[in-house]
């Protein structure tokens, strides 16, 4: 892989942020108004900041949107190398211990094409890229070398040269979207954990209200922002 | 010095199975109690000259044999990225240094999150990227010492060639080794396998030798990444150097403006650091600072998180918690044993006090945080974005250390409590970072390779 980092426009260099944002729209609205307008949207347009995106770099390769962050990598399997991943693949049933563990993953995707030869590896994770890569070498080595050894040149997980292997092989996402970029995984764990006991909490209080005004009052306040449907709002 | 004594009479030639003779004392041994010293950094105008101070200088630095043994004074010296290549060391040996090494801490900024007021463009001169090649430091136990050593390196510097001061500065406090707010500070450090000496109580057990020492088996059972030739790796590790300067006056008005009264004030001040001033950890004294536990090398760390899951002594965000969670329940897949360090910070400045306000505060308090790792440069990395500038790693959401992160916009720290957690708000940036760098520190071996050119055959 060394034909997907094409060198940028010169002529692009010295652009400001603002002239970047103007091309864009001209680049778009020539060819497509409807695009436009929902580009133009989305720039002016007023965000929640709980909602918010942003268009970092997730530390080496790949691109990172609040909290959250993607890495696509696209490498040469070793002959046989499909197949094994297969056979593991089907055993776990897509199950990975582990990989739960580890709390940053939103998913993964192995992908093989060009007759097996090649795999496509694509993830979404909270953070910077390799944040953890050390943690994982030593409390989940089996795991990563399971994974990946079936990669041509994978120089094993405990390696130093791990981080520029890997770095090598990355590609940035030309075009990504992120529903919730500031929600991380552990969040939503957190989320739903408050969930239950909510529903919990909100049984007793309805079985037995309270009295005193101040918690009546905090009472309905938080009802007021739980009772209503909302739409999606990105 | 019960902390040294203590550390003597533990240590065993017999357990010994690191290069001790090779090895920079400063890497081993701990600041004496009370401390003063001096860090000095240089530029090198001319590899030769360099190059000459370099091993003339090497004469200076002890080994860490008998590295618990008493001495009056002891240098280290340690070279950047730049420092390096203007010593001549050729591109092959260059090149095989680890990225965030070679590219030195002010291009790292985005990585360490040194942004906003803490961004490069508002550090000092000494630290703009490519000044600061070589970082020497003295520590010594007293004042008469320090002079000594002092004069020693300043005469050999005198003596050279086409090297330049660039700055230097003086550091030190009492036998109580207070930090810039008031707290006995540097307490916690690892036990490093084959150094000689067995864990203190409550100290986990010995962590890889490959941890702080290159060359050596790190956790993962090989060798962190090491810089080439061997004669220029081994026996060396990194040190991430930050200057910071403490708004301790902010920190007061802070403190003062959350709690009602002194006995508040301590135990707000002391759930944000996690220890009371005396150094006492809050898990073994939740409600009131015990000084003579503070002052104890054999009890002050003895302690871990099992009996605090909801953080009702120490709250998951204190400082302490968050920079080393022992057994603490974290809700990411971490290995808290690759994440130890070897503290040497140093506190500069006027003590404490307790009535000093933003107000009157000259700025001229601070701490220079110093740490030694195999793996310095992921590690404080690792600190800056997961432990320090983020709440995720304990459930906490975006919510940042209260004593060492950046709040550009005021931040909370919460506290739990029964029934119900508090939360306090208008944390600010009460360090602010004023320089620092990436080091590598050379056995004493590496630095005659370096100085005699070795690499010319």
């Amino acid at each position: 892989m060394t034909d997907h980092k094409a060198a940028p426009d010169p002529r692009l260099a010295d652009e400001t942020m603002l002239e970047a944002i103007r091309r864009r729209i001209d680049a778009v609205a020539h060819d497509a108004p409807h695009l436009a307008k929902i580009a133009l949207e989305a720039m002016v347009r007023k965000h929640n900041p709980d909602l918010k995106g942003t268009a970092n770099s997730a530390g080496r390769v790949g691109k990172q949107s609040g909290n959250v962050s993607e890495l696509t990598a696209i490498a040469p399997l070793k002959p046989g190398g499909a197949e094994r991943l297969r056979r593991i693949f089907d055993l776990t049933n897509g199950n990975m211990d582990g990989a739960q563990r580890v709390s940053t993953l939103h998913d993964m995707r192995f992908v093989f094409f060009d007759d097996d030869t090649r795999i496509l590896f694509a993830t979404t994770y909270d953070g910077d890229w390799d944040s953890y890569i050390n943690d994982f070498a030593t409390k989940i080595p089996e795991l990563m070398d399971l994974l990946f050894a079936n990669i041509e040149g994978w120089p094993g997980i405990d390696s130093p040269a791990v981080k520029d292997f890997i770095a090598g092989h990355q590609i940035d996402a030309a075009g990504w979207f992120v529903a919730n970029p500031q929600v991380t995984v552990v969040d939503t764990r957190r989320f739903q954990r408050m969930d239950k006991a909510l529903t919990v909490f909100l049984d007793q209080m309805a079985a037995n209200p309270p009295q005193d005004a101040a918690t009546r009052q905090a009472l309905d306040q938080l009802s007021q922002a739980l009772a209503q449907p909302e739409g999606v709002d990105y | 010095m019960a902390f040294l004594t203590d550390l003597k009479a533990r240590f065993t030639r017999e357990h010994v199975t690191l290069a001790l003779d090779d090895i920079q004392a400063l890497i081993l041994r701990s600041r004496p109690e009370p401390y003063v010293g001096l860090h000095a950094m240089l530029h090198i105008d001319d590899a030769e000259g360099g190059r000459a101070l370099l091993l003339r200088m090497a004469e200076h630095v002890p080994s860490a044999a008998g590295w618990t043994d008493d001495r009056d004074a002891w240098m280290g010296v340690a070279l950047s990225f730049e420092g390096l290549k203007a010593l001549g060391v050729p591109d092959a040996s260059l090149s095989s240094f680890p990225l965030p090494f070679q590219q030195g801490m002010a291009q790292r900024a985005e990585q360490l999150r040194d942004v906003g007021s803490n961004a490069p463009e508002h550090w000092d001169a000494a630290f703009q990227p490519g000044t600061c090649h070589v970082a020497l430091t003295i520590y010594a136990r007293d004042d008469a010492a320090l002079a000594v050593a002092v004069d020693k390196a300043m005469g050999e510097l005198d003596r050279s060639h086409g090297v330049t001061l660039m700055g230097q500065h003086a550091f030190g406090a009492d036998a109580d080794a207070k930090n810039p707010f008031g707290f006995r500070d540097s307490i916690s450090q690892p036990t490093v396998a084959g150094s000689g000496v067995a864990a203190l109580p409550g100290q986990e057990r010995a962590i890889a030798a490959g941890e702080f020492i290159l060359g050596e088996n790190s956790e993962t059972g090989k060798p962190v990444a090491m810089p080439e030739p061997p004669e220029l790796g081994r026996n060396g590790s990194f040190v991430v150097l930050r200057k910071y300067q403490s708004r301790v006056g902010a920190f007061n008005d802070f403190i003062r403006g959350q709690a009602q009264g002194e006995a508040a004030e301590e135990l707000l001040a002391a759930k944000m650091v996690g220890r009371w001033r005396s150094g006492a950890p809050l898990p073994l004294t939740p409600d009131h600072d015990d000084p003579a536990l503070g002052a104890d090398p054999q009890r002050n760390n003895d302690f871990d998180f099992s009996q605090d899951p909801r953080g009702l002594a120490c709250p998951h965000a204190a400082h302490m918690r968050r920079l080393n969670p022992r057994d603490s329940q974290l809700t990411i897949l971490t290995d808290v044993n690759i994440h130890r360090i070897i503290r040497r910070s140093s506190t500069f400045g006027p003590k404490w006090q307790r009535d000093l306000t933003a107000q009157d505060d000259g700025g001229e308090r601070g701490i220079f945080f110093i740490f030694i790792s195999a793996r310095a440069y992921d590690t404080i990395e690792f600190f800056q974005q997961e432990w320090i500038n983020r709440g995720n790693f304990i459930d906490l959401g975006t919510e940042r250390d209260p004593v060492v992160g950046l709040h550009e916009t005021p931040g909370t720290f919460t506290i739990p409590r029964v029934p119900v957690r508090q939360r306090i708000d208008g944390v600010s940036t009460f360090n602010q970072l004023r320089g620092g760098e990436y080091l590598f520190m050379p056995s004493l071996s590496a630095l005659r390779w370096i100085g005699g050119a070795a690499w010319h055959g």
